[in-house]
């Protein structure tokens, strides 16, 4: 049987407005599907539009990891930040 | 005295309080040209008052309160107005920049700056405009806090007041215009201790600007990369500097526990997006900003200012705190009592790890926040033995109870919510920061180390001289007038709107190594003849404003002109350059066990920035840095006879060729007819004056609650 393989993802800074939520659980087996199920959730940020937030699993920056082919096991916590903050 | 520069109103005032006099102090068009405004213009003329250390309290400690050339002007974000003195907190020189109302009105009454000596021996307030000063009796003002004393003063007048903490002398008391403060540094209690309430000023003079035409052309620009910018454009007016925070908490940089760890786990609900969803009402900001970070929230039923991510960082994580309801009240509080949010948080926050320790017991407990509305309020009237040791700062408490270690200061001032193990640029301007800790006028590097770029936090190589830069593009920029976020523009969109691109990558990665380039770019900053008007457009902005023809290299130099000035001033005060440091907590402990870099290697990053600086290796500056910046035996300006400076050499504008009135868009932002309220009157319905009746009332609450005050003073006493 395949894994369920549901992770939580939080949404920071403008994404959050954008995505009127701050937390959504998603089955995704990498990065790249979870942008992909994402858009076909909401339609709020393209898959494309998304390779520009700042995504940290489990509090690391994907781009030290395997950046968009990152993989994701159960569980796992995903947030993504829009890319700007300053202030 | 006149000036031949455009934007300047040519004359400075210098006012005693104890004699009740005013006489106008000679600074001339080279001090305009070599200074231009702001705390710079302010350091030079507090250099002739400063011969050695001063008490900040006595009559001889000026206040000096300059406007910039940009204040009054249509330019993008430029109200901001400056307020120098010698701060009880720090002993230092400090000064504040505020984005009231005052500063451009303070202008149209005539004055470019005004300078307060003395000590007046009645409550007073000073009324300055175009017929003179007058000395005007402020009994009637006395406890108010700054939103009620400022609806008791004319309708028309800018205002820059104190409150209750400010007249009882709390040392990090700040001063309020609007709801805008020039909060750091004490500068309340120097008006307090001078029984001086506040200033109001009002005048209709606008001086002309050297080139109208051609500033005109530039404000058009200028406004629209501001809001084409994703910070300046998109980041700031949705999310305020609160939306920071969660960028801190991911980052390691939001300080929790008195600094002791950099992510809290409550952070989700003190965030800048909580608050955008839950309690925004709406934005506001500083006058002809088109950025309006402000945020506007309810707090009892009434709009107020909302909080900046300082204080929900400092009186949130913290002292342990996830209520951001609270947060919005305290700030409120903080506010209309007249006090420096982040001063007053973070002695909170260590006079809980006192009591935690079993050191000192003052009623505070990490996470505990029933008593906090209390505490503030009582350390504004000094009530009670513990709330009066509060208002003396966090390095007080530490020289009387012990805790050096974990005081969260640098030379006296409560550092901001940034925790500087995660970024040590960061760090080390807190340390070397010329007011203290500070993290503006400590360079502000923790936008690089994480929270708009992304160069490596830990390493210390090149955050010396990048130091250095930042600091003295901040200190011009603040000559100028301009508020700091428009250095923004600095940043190209690219590296923020695409963080994961190869090209943003690579630039992350070799920023730091760009430090020796830049070092030498700061040292010969003279000869950068040039001007990028979409990176900085300030320069051209004061050379069309005045006809002091600036480039980014005059604009640098002036920077580093301001900050040798302000060292100088600051080592005639009795710094001692061993000061130069952290709280052994951020420089000698990991806070991350795991992470060998994850501390500030302080006394390292010190040696480099002296010499990034050009100064000696015990922290004096060298003389050939004092001459190549202008700045070395200079003169008394008190001592210089009054003279006409020149004609007025200002270009006319074009004759407008008449035009059919344009239909206003129905759907045109907010933020294009901000950017020009300075510039043109509005019709927006005057807000109703109090009558007798109410003006009695508030009159009459404040006594009652200032008798209630001494009487539980007196209690607590016995
Ligand atoms: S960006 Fe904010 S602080 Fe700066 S001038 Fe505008 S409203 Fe004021």
């Amino acid at each position: 049987m395949e894994e369920n393989n549901l992770v939580t993802v939080e949404f920071f800074g403008l994404y959050r407005l954008a995505y009127k939520k701050a937390c959504v659980k998603v089955e995704a087996k990498n990065i790249e599907e979870l942008f992909q199920k994402l858009y076909e959730m909401d339609d709020v940020h393209t898959p494309k539009e998304l390779r520009n937030s700042i995504v940290l699993l489990n509090g690391k920056n994907i781009m030290e990891l395997r950046k968009f082919k990152t993989k994701l096991k159960p569980n796992d916590n995903v947030v993504i930040m829009s890319p700007a903050s300053g202030g | 005295m006149a000036t031949k520069y455009g934007a300047y109103a040519g004359k400075v005032m210098y006012v005693d309080l104890t004699t009740k006099t005013y006489k106008e102090y000679p600074v001339n068009d080279n001090d305009r040209k070599l200074f231009i405004g702001g705390k710079v213009l302010a350091a030079r003329i507090i250099h002739d008052f400063v011969k050695g250390p001063m008490d900040p309290f006595s009559p001889e400690n000026p206040i000096v309160i300059t406007t910039c050339p940009l204040n009054g002007t249509p330019c993008p974000s430029s109200a901001r107005f400056n307020v120098s003195t010698i701060s009880p907190l720090t002993n230092l020189l400090t000064s504040s920049n505020c984005g009231g109302s005052f500063g451009a009105q303070l202008k149209k009454a005539g004055l470019d700056a005004l300078i307060i000596v003395g000590k007046s021996e009645d409550f007073i307030y000073l009324d300055v405009s175009e017929d003179g000063i007058e000395f005007k009796d402020a009994e009637f003002l006395r406890g108010l806090t700054t939103g009620a004393a400022q609806e008791l003063l004319p309708k028309k007048a800018g205002k820059f007041v104190i409150g209750p903490a400010g007249e009882n002398l709390v040392k990090y008391a700040c001063v309020v215009s609007d709801e805008r403060a020039a909060g750091r540094g004490g500068v309340g209690a120097v008006f307090g201790s001078k029984n001086l309430k506040g200033v109001i000023a009002d005048g209709k003079s606008m001086a002309p600007r050297y080139d109208q035409d051609k500033l005109t052309k530039l404000v058009r620009k200028w406004t629209k990369d501001i809001t084409a910018h994703p910070l300046t454009g998109s980041q700031l007016p949705k999310l305020g500097t609160a939306g920071l925070l969660s960028t801190m908490q991911q980052k390691n940089l939001l300080a929790t526990k008195n600094f002791k760890e950099g992510q809290y786990e409550g952070f989700r609900d003190i965030c800048g997006e909580e608050l955008a969803e839950k309690y925004l009402i709406k934005n506001k900001g500083c006058r002809s900003c088109p950025i309006q970070c402000g945020r506007v929230v309810e707090v009892n039923g009434k709009q107020v200012k909302g909080p900046e991510v300082e204080i929900m960082g400092l009186m949130g994580a913290n002292i342990l705190n996830n209520d951001l309801q609270k947060i919005i009240q305290w700030n409120y509080e903080l506010d209309e009592l007249g006090m420096d949010t982040i001063s007053a948080s973070g002695t909170i926050a260590f006079a809980m790890e006192l009591n935690e320790k079993g050191i000192w017991d003052s009623g505070l407990e990490f996470g505990k926040i029933d008593n906090i509305s209390q505490v503030i309020d009582d350390i504004a009237y000094r009530c009670g033995e513990v709330a009066d040791q509060l208002a003396n700062g966090s390095r007080w408490l530490s020289e009387k109870y012990g805790g050096k270690d974990f005081c969260m200061n640098a030379k006296g001032m409560e550092l901001s919510a940034y925790q500087p193990r995660a970024a040590v640029g960061q760090g080390l301007g807190y340390a070397v920061s010329n007011r203290g800790g500070c993290h503006l006028n400590g360079g502000y590097l923790v936008v690089l180390e994480g929270l708009g770029l992304s160069i490596d936090q830990y390493t210390p190589f090149g955050k010396a001289a990048l130091t250095v830069m930042f600091q003295d593009v901040m200190e011009s920029v603040s000559a100028g007038g301009n508020c700091l976020f428009t250095t923004y523009a600095f940043f190209p969109p690219f590296l923020l709107n695409k963080p994961n691109w190869w090209l943003t990558r690579l630039v992350n990665k070799v920023f730091p190594y760009l430090g020796p380039v830049i070092g030498v770019a700061n040292k010969h900053s003279k000869a950068l003849k040039v001007n990028i008007s979409s990176m900085l457009p300030q320069p051209l902005g004061i050379t069309h404003a005045t006809g002091i023809k600036m480039t980014m290299g005059s604009m640098m130099a002036l920077g580093a002109r301001g900050y040798n000035l302000e060292r100088l001033i600051n080592l005639r005060l009795g710094l001692d350059p061993k000061t130069d440091t952290l709280p052994k907590r951020l420089s000698k402990v990991l806070q991350d066990p795991d992470n060998k870099k994850s501390k500030v290697p302080i006394e390292k990053m010190v040696k480099q920035y002296y010499k990034a600086r050009g100064w000696n290796k015990d922290g004096t500056i060298k003389k050939r840095t004092l001459k190549y910046f202008n700045i070395l035996d200079l003169d008394d300006i008190s001592k210089r006879p009054l003279e006409e400076q020149g004609e007025r050499n200002i270009i006319p504008p074009k004759p407008k060729k008449d035009k059919k009135p344009k239909a206003a868009k129905k759907d045109a932002p907010d933020k294009a007819k901000s950017a020009n309220a300075d510039a043109k009157p509005t019709n927006a319905a005057p807000k109703k004056p109090l009558t007798e009746e109410e003006k009695q009332k508030r009159i009459e609450e404040a006594l009652a609650r200032k008798k209630a005050k001494e009487q539980a003073n007196a209690e607590k006493k016995e």
